[in-house]
């Protein structure tokens, strides 16, 4: 019976952590189109030639000579620094616009990271399930007399550590009190 | 073009996962949910890189990177090796088999696609 509701446990377990990711996989294209979008409009924004900071550069650049022609009236010179008035306030505007957009795609993205890691502690209950379900199987064989050896106890919690994938269940079985997760997050490149 | 990366792993929900945070950066995923089944797609076809998990049912992961190295058309596969396994004795055994990374779930996902951008061939 135990072993059924464990089976069950580490079933709905995944099933929960399935709809979740259904669910995440229908909402991560406009994520990432959104993060797209922001990253797009600052890379317009920035202080490169072609882009909207740097058009009104060049409309300040393309404007200059006939600015400082001496032909031009005061009429035209004043049509002028009001026509580069209007494109520097527009400018400004979208940039103020978008830098909180921007705050916010990059805070998403950060939120996002986070729920890729917690996915993933589906996978260390199911592994951590599993190992009990065996181990109850391998009991219920040694009770019923099936098992071809049935060792002492501390032989039997060996083989049962001997097993063992993760530091928690190291530090599980010899009764730590903390979780023991594992702190080694770094890639080994060989 | 996208490179391709096989993903090996029997959990059904990692493997969706690492695709999702390999398909968001811009690769291609072919999955297998043990070694045998990811040997099986070694059959000629264009494969970049290998993530593979360590403990598995039929093909464990150890035994799969060992399996490749012994085909000729992917003796240069590189493979990443994404496990719970962070015990030392265990990474040996992963680098003895030709894995060339080895990195610890839960990961998070610029991890990876940094490990897979330094590695992909």
């Amino acid at each position: 019976m135990w072993a059924r509701h464990l089976a069950a446990s580490r079933a709905q377990s995944e099933t929960a952590v399935s709809e979740m990711m259904q669910a995440f996989a229908a909402l991560s294209p406009h994520l990432q189109s959104a993060q797209l979008q922001s990253q797009q409009i600052t890379a317009a924004l920035s202080p490169v030639d072609g882009t909207v900071i740097g058009l009104e550069q060049a409309c300040a650049q393309a404007l200059a000579p006939l600015r400082a022609d001496p032909a031009v009236s005061a009429g035209g010179a004043a049509a002028i620094d009001a026509a580069l008035t209007l494109v520097r306030d527009a400018v400004h505007a979208i940039e103020q616009i978008n830098r909180p957009f921007s705050h916010e795609t990059e805070a998403v993205a950060a939120q996002v990271e986070r729920m890729y890691i917690g996915f993933q502690y589906q996978d260390r209950i199911s592994q951590m399930i599993a190992l009990l379900e065996s181990d109850m199987a391998r009991l219920q064989d040694a009770v019923a007399g099936r098992a071809a050896d049935t060792p002492e106890l501390q032989a039997w919690l060996a083989r049962l550590e001997d097993q063992y994938a993760m530091a928690e269940q190291r530090h599980n079985h010899h009764g730590g009190a903390d979780s023991g997760a594992d702190a080694d997050n770094e890639t080994t490149f060989f | 073009m996208a490179k391709t990366i096989l993903v090996v792993d029997d959990s059904a929900s990692l493997r969706q996962v690492v695709k999702m945070a390999l398909t968001g950066a811009g690769y291609n995923v072919l999955e297998a949910g043990d070694g045998q089944a990811a040997l099986a797609l070694l059959d000629g076809r264009t494969i970049n890189m290998v993530v593979c998990d360590v403990n598995m049912p039929i093909m464990n992961g150890i035994e799969f990177v060992k399996a490749a190295k012994q085909l000729p058309a992917y003796k240069f596969l590189p493979i990443l090796m994404l496990t719970t396994e962070s015990q030392e004795e265990k990474k040996e055994q992963g680098k003895a088999a030709g894995a060339k990374a080895w990195m610890v779930k839960p990961f998070a996902p610029t991890q990876l696609v940094n490990a897979v951008s330094k590695l992909c061939t």
